[in-house]
């Protein structure tokens, strides 16, 4: 049901945003056809969806669902995926590749439960087998950062 | 013949052999670790491709691909769970006969029968995309307008699950395609004020975070199982495949066609192949009760079907540029990155590169025999490899290679967002293969669409009116109108059923 929401919102989002955009001509609408096209079917299937899980959904108690739901550690793992690429991205140009990659990789590999020592020496080896990859091989700019290299 | 022996001398290049023998390596570890996919590994491929030429970039994914759809078999026979949902179809009876001692059988029969597959479905491209390719050359943008209508519309119908999900996944898919600037008057659509947005999502970033970070997200939520692996000798694995051929001379052509066939067909991939052959070899079988409980014929069929796919995949992405499957959808973006268009054009501006497409499917399914069995043979020591220590150097991978397209962070954080949204819209039961047929075929849609308006002052009629177009056209709207036809079926079979209970 949720889904079936967002999907409308956007769809609205959509027709609002695109209210200042251009005509070809006066006569012909230009930039906005498109986008405006694909709104209107947000919408449409977007409340099918709204429709059918209400449907499917009147039935069910809501205890079905929530067995369902994925332990909260599970849960931490996915975010901290996501807070490892946020502090690639602002570390990156800052501290480097190499150290923030190295640093990255020890955190993530030590949040998934692999030992101390076991984390130290493969996040050197990952950090060195990319940096040679993309560095060396591909000649991709990598950030020197703090070490200068 | 010229341009034959031109793009096989591309292909026997030093280098470019150098280029698959490291993605046949790299294809056959994807597939045999269960959780990742082959086109995980297409999309963490692109930023490799994108420093290659044209011809080793294509033959990096050919042989990729090849070889990460036989690989998934491994992990389904030694611990039944498949390597990628290619092998989803028979992996209850590969681990069956596993269990009853026939695991080293299975093994030689699933690197076999992918082989074969492929060099069929190998074959089909060769003869196929150059004959289609002619047709497609008298094609208009009102044609080609129809055509991504059909492959999109063809997406959703054959989407997995419910196809109200398959639709929103797809019109999101393009939704995103009118990112950036717009091709009639150079407006900016939706990039609020970023500059970086004005060229339109980043597909490669886009498509590394939709099948890469959000694999890894997957992967890390899932509590971690080591599994028991089951022990089967590899000595004699191709001991029984002389007489299994005999026996079922017809059932792999059969399989094989179906294969191509579903490649083919827009956004349906080699899973649903290996499905779909599954499905009709039970009921034409003569033992249609094995099937479950360790059915050689299934296996038989499934993986000649679901390697015949990715061949088949390539006949409309090459012809028309539009996408057979996932991994094709990556194929096109990489053949944009090169500055190559993708459709009829390519076989008169670059047929070199279109042989050396056709003899790498060769190859690699050749290939499959000496490198499938080296797999088998260290496939104890590649399942053993936990994810706590895989999964944080592939989003390394999936970060490094995002930076690395226009060294810049901006594209780190689409791959971030895509992650994201390709997580969300899995777990919701939303299919994610439209939302990049969307993003790919998109542009097409509307360039086609607002160029044959522009040429006709907005008449309608010539989308009608000539015949390509319109076969194009009832062909289309009979996909729409496909599941009010089911449904109205389903009710009338229902009705007959009540008065004779």
């Amino acid at each position: 049901m949720i889904g079936g929401g967002i999907f409308i919102a956007l769809g609205i989002s959509i027709l609002i945003l695109t209210i200042p955009f251009p005509s070809l001509d006066k006569d012909h609408p230009g930039p906005s056809l498109f986008p405006n096209i694909l709104a209107a079917l947000f919408i449409f299937f977007g409340s099918l969806l709204l429709f059918k899980a209400r449907k499917s959904s009147r039935g069910k108690r809501p205890t079905e669902e929530a067995s369902e739901t994925l332990p909260s550690r599970n849960v931490w793992n996915a975010f901290f995926t996501l807070g490892i690429i946020v502090a690639f991205m602002v570390l990156e140009s800052w501290l480097g590749f190499l150290l923030t990659s190295f640093f990255l990789l020890f955190l993530f590999m030590k949040k998934l439960g692999t030992s101390l020592f076991k984390s130290v020496v493969l996040s050197i080896l990952v950090t060195l087998f990319t940096h040679f990859i993309f560095y060396k091989i591909l000649r991709v700019p990598l950030s020197p950062g703090l070490l200068g290299w | 013949m010229e341009f034959a022996l031109h793009g096989l001398s591309l292909l026997l290049a030093p280098k470019v052999l150098l280029v698959i023998v490291i993605s046949c390596i790299y294809g056959l570890f994807v597939g045999a670790i269960p959780g990742l996919t082959a086109t995980m590994a297409a999309a963490l491929l692109i930023p490799f491709t994108f420093f290659m030429d044209p011809v080793p970039a294509l033959v990096s994914i050919v042989a990729m691909s090849a070889m990460a759809i036989f690989a998934g078999d491994i992990p389904a026979a030694l611990v039944r769970i498949p390597g990628t949902p290619s092998s989803a179809a028979y992996t209850q009876d590969s681990f069956e006969l596993t269990k009853q001692g026939k695991g080293e059988m299975v093994l030689g029969v699933g690197v076999t029968f992918s082989a074969i597959g492929g060099l069929m479905g190998g074959c089909t491209l060769m003869v196929a995309a150059p004959l289609l390719a002619e047709l497609a050359m008298t094609f208009t943008t009102f044609e080609f307008f129809w055509l991504a209508a059909l492959g999109l519309s063809a997406t959703v119908m054959v989407s997995r699950g419910s196809q109200v999900k398959g639709a929103l996944a797809m019109i999101l898919g393009l939704f995103l395609s009118t990112i950036g600037v717009d091709i009639t008057l150079g407006y900016p659509r939706f990039t609020f004020g970023s500059v970086e947005l004005l060229n339109g999502v980043n597909f490669i970033p886009a498509m590394i975070g939709v099948f890469g970070v959000s694999e890894v997200i997957r992967n890390v939520m899932e509590a971690h199982v080591a599994y028991p692996i089951a022990r089967v000798k590899t000595g004699k694995i191709f001991a029984s495949i002389p007489q299994l051929f005999k026996k079922y001379k017809l059932h792999v052509p059969r399989s094989g066609l179906l294969g191509i066939f579903i490649g083919i067909l827009p956004g349906a991939g080699a899973d649903i192949a290996a499905w779909l052959a599954y499905a009709v070899a039970k009921k034409s079988s003569k033992e249609p009760e094995k099937f479950g409980f360790g059915s050689i014929e299934a296996i038989v069929n499934s993986s000649t079907a679901n390697n015949a796919c990715l061949a088949g995949a390539w006949v409309p992405a090459m012809v028309f540029g539009i996408p057979g499957d996932s991994i094709t959808a990556i194929v096109i973006g990489v053949l944009f990155m090169k500055g190559l268009r993708p459709g009829p054009m390519i076989f008169e501006k670059n047929p070199e590169i279109v042989y050396a497409v056709y003899f790498a499917f060769i190859l690699a399914n050749l290939l499959v025999i000496p490198f499938g069995y080296l797999a088998i043979k260290t496939s104890a020591q590649m399942l053993r490899v936990p994810k706590k220590i895989l999964m944080p150097a592939i989003l390394m991978f999936c970060m490094v290679g995002s930076y690395a397209i226009n060294n810049s962070l901006f594209d780190v954080g689409t791959m971030l967002l895509m992650g994201v949204v390709g997580f969300f819209l899995e777990a919701n039961g939303f299919p994610v293969a439209p939302v990049v047929l969307g993003l790919v075929l998109g542009p097409i849609l509307e360039k086609n669409f607002m160029m044959s308006m522009i040429k006709t002052d907005w008449d309608f009629l010539p989308f009608f009116s000539r015949p390509v177009s319109a076969t194009l056209c009832t062909m289309t709207i009979i996909i729409w109108l496909f599941p009010l036809f089911s449904a109205f079926l389903e009710k009338a079979k229902n009705r007959n059923q009540v008065p004779m209970q």
